[in-house]
């Protein structure tokens, strides 16, 4: 009898004891830190602990003072995200928190493509996302400012709200062949891209063309696109020959705007015309050779 | 007596059984990742169907990547599904562990997923992740920790040549 009552008595103490000591270690986190920034945990009680620290990139464990102070250094949150926090002294006690991004240091900027044919709708985009410097992305709002020139010629701006770390755009290609400057910029931070506006596809062809001792020779004017550019060399220009019931076809590309071949035909009237894409050119008749 | 003998044998033997079972039952890593996808809000581009089932796919293979490295403390199953920042992040982590001989369980994970932005282009996507597991924190096989958690990622996919990685996994307290 004397027996169980001392068992009773010892387990009594100890539930209590460890209910004491539960109540005795306390953890209090901050309700959010900076990346990078230094921040301080505040603990209760009395003794000796344990404390760990699991998060992005970090997981820590050291001896703590309960009742002191435990001090987190920048460096082991740098990466945003949720940290968990445990403090062990026979229990463990938990607590979270959270490590935001700090201030944008950087932008990653994808702009698509980086040759366009000049004057197409919704041809040109660009998608801009601000980074902290250690890497994070950065959620809280921010205006970007997107910018389109050629040759210190605006084309297009437009201010961005980024919404969840993005903002984006889309647009047309300019009218001018060359290099279209795309710029992407978050207060002092700009960061530059280059698309190469080429000519669209041949607004009209013109051809003429002599008769020489190996046939004849035809070639197109200057081939411009509808807004005046010089269609970009290696467009192919298809010329035909009809001579009677024959007809034979050439390609031929354009080279610094010119397409030129020769075509070898009997001596005979000969009709000669060009094509490029949808665009027909005129009809040449060149006459019998003499 | 003997009987008495007997039946506190079976019952050791019986405790020891289940004992053994439970210890070979937490060093396996649990890999059923349940993925649950939405793409009707993403834009400005829509989510071709062929996509979406890459995302899903990749998406799965990466958290059970990600339990797979934090519980065995090895960082191998990150090559593939992991690039760039969300890569080194999870590197770093594992070399932390390894140094402080501490392990993280991610078990009965639930992830609700919607894709809240996909580049006219295609080439990023930003996911919003509700995930739901049980975590566990062990220290050198000592459990310290052991709580079902609600967590909220952010998270930015690229396709890659044959597949899509993770560049950028954030975890945040709402969205």
């Amino acid at each position: 009898m004397r027996r169980r009552f001392k068992i009773c008595a010892v387990a009594c103490v100890t539930v209590a004891f460890s209910v004491l000591v539960c109540f005795a270690q306390d953890l209090r986190v901050p309700a959010s830190v900076t990346a990078g920034d230094d921040a301080s945990l505040s603990t209760s009680g009395s003794g000796k602990a344990t404390f760990y620290l699991l998060g992005p990139g970090v997981s820590i464990k050291t001896d703590a003072t309960l009742g002191e102070e435990i001090r987190l250094q920048g460096r082991d949150l740098r990466n945003a995200g949720e940290y968990l926090a445990l403090l062990c002294s026979g229990t463990c006690n938990s607590a979270t928190f959270f490590v935001t991004s700090a201030k944008p240091f950087r932008l990653t900027f994808l702009v698509h493509p980086s040759r366009v044919p000049v004057a197409r709708s919704d041809a040109v985009s660009g998608v801009a996302l601000p980074f902290d410097q250690f890497h994070n992305l950065v959620l809280a709002p921010a205006t970007i400012d997107f910018q389109l020139a050629v040759a210190n010629y605006s084309l297009f701006s437009r201010a961005a709200r980024t919404q969840d770390g993005v903002a984006w755009f889309r647009t047309a290609s300019g009218k001018s062949a060359g290099a279209l400057q795309v710029s992407a910029s978050l207060d002092a931070i700009s960061v530059k891209r280059a698309v190469q506006q080429v000519a669209s596809d041949p607004c009209q062809l013109r051809i003429s063309g002599q008769r020489g001792p190996a046939g004849i020779l035809v070639q197109t004017d200057p081939v411009h696109d509808c807004n005046g550019n010089i269609v970009s060399d290696g467009t192919i220009v298809t010329f035909s020959a009809t001579e009677g019931d024959e007809k034979s076809t050439v390609d031929a590309p354009i080279r610094q705007g010119i397409a030129r071949a020769q075509i070898k035909t009997a001596p005979g009237m000969t009709v000669i015309s060009a094509a490029s894409g949808i665009v027909l050119g005129n009809e040449l008749r060149i006459g019998a050779k003499q | 007596m003997n009987s008495g003998m007997n039946q506190v044998f079976r019952f050791c033997a019986q405790v020891m059984v289940v004992a053994v079972v439970s210890v070979n039952s937490s060093h396996a890593v649990d890999t059923e990742v349940q993925v649950q996808l939405d793409v009707k809000k993403a834009s400005p581009r829509a989510v071709e169907s062929l996509t979406e089932r890459g995302i899903l796919r990749d998406y799965r293979f990466a958290w059970t990547s990600i339990a797979q490295a934090l519980e065995l403390n090895t960082q191998d199953p990150l090559e593939g599904p992991f690039a760039g920042e969300a890569r080194e992040s999870l590197k770093q982590t594992v070399a932390a562990q390894q140094g402080t001989n501490l392990s993280q369980q991610y078990t009965n994970q639930v992830h609700r997923v919607e894709a809240v932005f996909y580049a006219p282009e295609g080439d990023v996507m930003e996911l919003h992740d509700t995930a739901e597991f049980q975590l566990r924190v062990s220290d050198g096989g000592k459990v310290l920790h052991d709580e079902h958690v609600v967590m909220h990622f952010v998270v930015l996919m690229t396709p890659g040549a044959d597949r899509w990685t993770i560049r950028q996994l954030q975890a945040v307290p709402q969205f």
